[in-house]
């Protein structure tokens, strides 16, 4: 059988943009393949939606070119229709009943109104708040006015969609419904860029993470990529019966990286194929253990490392 | 989907967002609620003054000017002895007047000024003293009517468009175009700075290009303002027909003030008018964040002001000023029409300012859209006149 490779659809080549003094987005490049859910993630000001908004052409880039391929031709900017945008800083009409709101902004990506209508109620249905579909958006909760956002941006089944922060401001229940809701817009064929800062939740969706601080790219590719190449040392948590100092472990060469919890508790990460049988040792005889647990690095882990490791 | 589908769809969604038919008729009936309670509220206030006011005389008075005195006091005859006693109780009921003569003339004692007693005091005395000037001078009536008779003058002009009638209506209209720039202010701050404020127009511009936004906000909102306007003239049609029939005078002279050919000229101008003051309006709102702290708001107030500056016309149509007001493009939407009802304009300047006046209407919507840009580019804080045109270059 032969593998078909997948399509390019959106390219973007050594983008830049600046704030007055600040700049913001330091000539960063990826691509995304029909299909992907693709982890745009960073800390808060690490640039992500500076980024959003430059694919959106919302805000000009200084530099780099963007190209889009949602259809046969490459455009440099895609149709209303073909996208959908969850923006971070979140607005609807809070006066003006749902139905009515997510049926207009649907109408303005050229979806007809009486399809609109329909597919309003189903996503509604299936969120849940059909019975609240006449009320104004005031009335909902916040947790629910979010997911009145989600469904405007995708209920004109975009080709593409992009959601900035989707999880902030949900429960861990919501969070987990959400994370169903975008792997059906992926299977329905929707590629997906999402932005956001709960790496927990990001790894178990995305297929390709673009890690970014401070405007600067820090890591991009696969996630299963990222795990072996940074997923494969030993991070051990370590608690003492007494008061430790990070000064104490600073001898042992073993060590990448210390994390300080309190007084009595660390984290260590080793470097990837040393002696941990050495290492163990010369911990227990800073101090007497009290309890010790071990595991392989997550994404979080993983991001909190490159951040350290590309400090300035 | 094209430009002129997602400008209509904008359009109707802002005229639907701010057009409310209950609320205009709630307001209506709030307005002739209100009318009704303070003419009716106006009339028992002023009750008491329809009872005439007490004027005190002596007896001794020339029964001549108590005769003409009668029909407006209630006068009451006096013995010069009861003087102190009755100005003792004008006192203490503060009310009353006691009118005396003397040498030098009338005298009045009274608690306090009162405009209205001295006003028909002053016309009877006046008539009395003219009287006994006439019998002194040995002069009848007629020979004073005669006397007093103003020239005659026979008015023939080879101009006589600028009827009374064709003059209010210009003013009507132009009265219109104030109320629905009024109501445009009011509705472009909640649709432009409000829909900032409540984060919406990310989500927006990410869909539609900022002139098809602009350009349906400036086309919905004119649209709710001249549905306002459509209203409040009906209701003036209404109560002019209205008027004509308590006055006793024919329905039909409501017609004698709608003359087909000055509104046909004044509808496109003031249509016109009202989308440019839309699109300035949008503009300034576009550059605001917060209008509760921002400087610019003033500016929001600029539309009155060059709508009133076109009244100038009225004095003299065909001074300088008048003839550059109804050329320049912020206030020919009223100026012209004004021109046209009260002087000879020719043809060709109705079209030259008409022109001049949609030019304008098209290059502001376009420069609204620019600021309305490049505003959402600052994030943070309101940006200045300064920040904003630096930016209309570099993007």
């Amino acid at each position: 059988m032969i593998i078909q490779p997948k399509e390019t659809i959106l390219e973007v080549h050594s983008v830049s943009k600046s704030f007055s003094n600040i700049q913001a987005v330091k000539n960063i490049s990826f691509s995304l393949e029909q299909g992907d859910i693709f982890a745009f993630l960073g800390p808060n000001g690490a640039g992500k939606t500076t980024t959003l908004r430059i694919l959106l052409d919302i805000i000009k880039a200084d530099n780099g070119q963007i190209y889009w391929k949602l259809k046969n031709n490459l455009q440099t900017l895609p149709e209303a229709g073909q996208i959908g945008y969850l923006p971070e800083e979140r607005g609807l009409y809070p006066d003006i009943p749902i139905l009515r709101s997510l049926v207009y902004l649907a109408s303005i990506r050229g979806m007809n109104p009486i399809e609109a209508k329909t597919a309003a109620m189903e996503w509604l249905e299936k969120l849940e708040l059909a019975d609240r579909a006449k009320d104004k958006l005031q009335s909902l909760s916040k947790g629910n006015q979010q997911k009145i956002q989600f469904i405007a941006s995708i209920l004109h089944k975009p080709l593409f969609a992009i959601l900035d922060e989707p999880f902030a401001g949900l429960d861990p229940v919501n969070q987990e419904k959400f994370i169903d809701y975008i792997k059906e817009i992926n299977k329905q064929g929707t590629t997906i860029l999402l932005s956001a800062h709960q790496m927990s939740l990001v790894e178990k969706i995305a297929n390709k993470v673009f890690l970014i601080n401070t405007g600067k790219e820090i890591y991009y590719g696969s996630l299963s990529g990222i795990y072996e190449n940074l997923g494969n040392q030993h991070i051990i948590h370590l608690s003492f019966k007494a008061a430790v100092s990070e000064v104490d472990f600073q001898h042992i060469s073993e060590i990448e990286n210390i994390s300080r919890i309190d007084d009595f508790q660390l984290q260590l990460t080793f470097k990837h194929g040393i002696n941990l049988n050495k290492a163990l040792g010369d911990i227990a005889t800073i101090g007497d253990i009290a309890n010790i647990t071990s595991h392989q690095p997550d994404l979080h882990d993983i991001f909190l490392q490159l951040v350290k490791k590309h400090l300035p | 989907m094209n430009y002129f589908h997602q400008v209509i769809i904008v359009t109707f969604w802002e005229y639907k967002r701010f057009f409310k038919p209950k609320n205009e008729v709630l307001g209506v009936v709030v307005m002739l609620l209100a009318s009704m309670i303070f003419y009716f509220g106006t009339r028992y206030a002023m009750s008491d003054q329809d009872e005439k006011p007490a004027l005190y005389v002596f007896q001794n008075l020339d029964s001549q000017l108590i005769d003409k005195l009668m029909p407006g006091f209630n006068v009451e005859l006096i013995s010069p002895e009861d003087e102190s006693s009755v100005l003792d109780e004008i006192v203490l009921k503060r009310k009353g007047q006691l009118l005396l003569v003397n040498d030098q003339g009338f005298v009045l004692h009274a608690y306090k000024k009162n405009k209205d007693v001295i006003r028909g005091l002053r016309t009877v005395l006046d008539n009395y003293d003219r009287s006994m000037a006439m019998d002194s001078l040995g002069l009848s009536k007629a020979n004073l009517d005669y006397l007093l008779k103003p020239s005659s003058i026979v008015e023939s002009y080879v101009y006589s468009g600028n009827s009374r009638n064709r003059v209010l209506l210009a003013i009507f209209f132009a009265s219109l175009m104030l109320l629905a720039v009024f109501l445009s202010f009011a509705y472009q701050f909640t649709a432009i700075t409000g829909e900032k404020q409540l984060r919406i127009t990310e989500q927006i511009v990410s869909a539609i290009k900022p002139q098809v936004w602009m350009d349906g906000k400036i086309f919905g909102i004119t649209l709710t303002g001249l549905s306002s306007m459509a209203i409040y003239s009906l209701i003036g049609i209404v109560g002019g027909t209205l008027y004509f029939q308590f006055t006793d005078m024919p329905v039909s002279g409501i017609l004698d003030y709608l003359y087909l050919p000055s509104i046909l000229l004044y509808l496109p101008f003031a249509l016109t008018g009202i989308l440019i003051w839309n699109a300035i309006l949008a503009a300034v709102a576009s550059a605001i964040t917060d209008p509760n702290n921002s400087g610019k708001s003033s500016l929001m107030m600029m539309p009155v002001l060059f709508v009133l500056a076109s009244f100038l016309v009225i004095r003299n149509p065909d001074s300088s000023m008048a003839i550059f007001l109804s050329w320049f493009p912020l206030t020919s939407a009223t100026s012209m029409p004004m021109r046209w009802a009260i002087t000879e304009v020719g043809v060709w300047q109705l079209i030259g300012s008409f022109v001049l006046l949609a030019t304008t209407f098209y290059l502001l919507r376009k420069l609204a859209a620019k600021i309305f840009r490049v505003s959402i580019l600052i994030s943070g804080k309101e940006p200045t006149w300064a920040e904003i045109i630096r930016l209309s270059k570099e993007t």
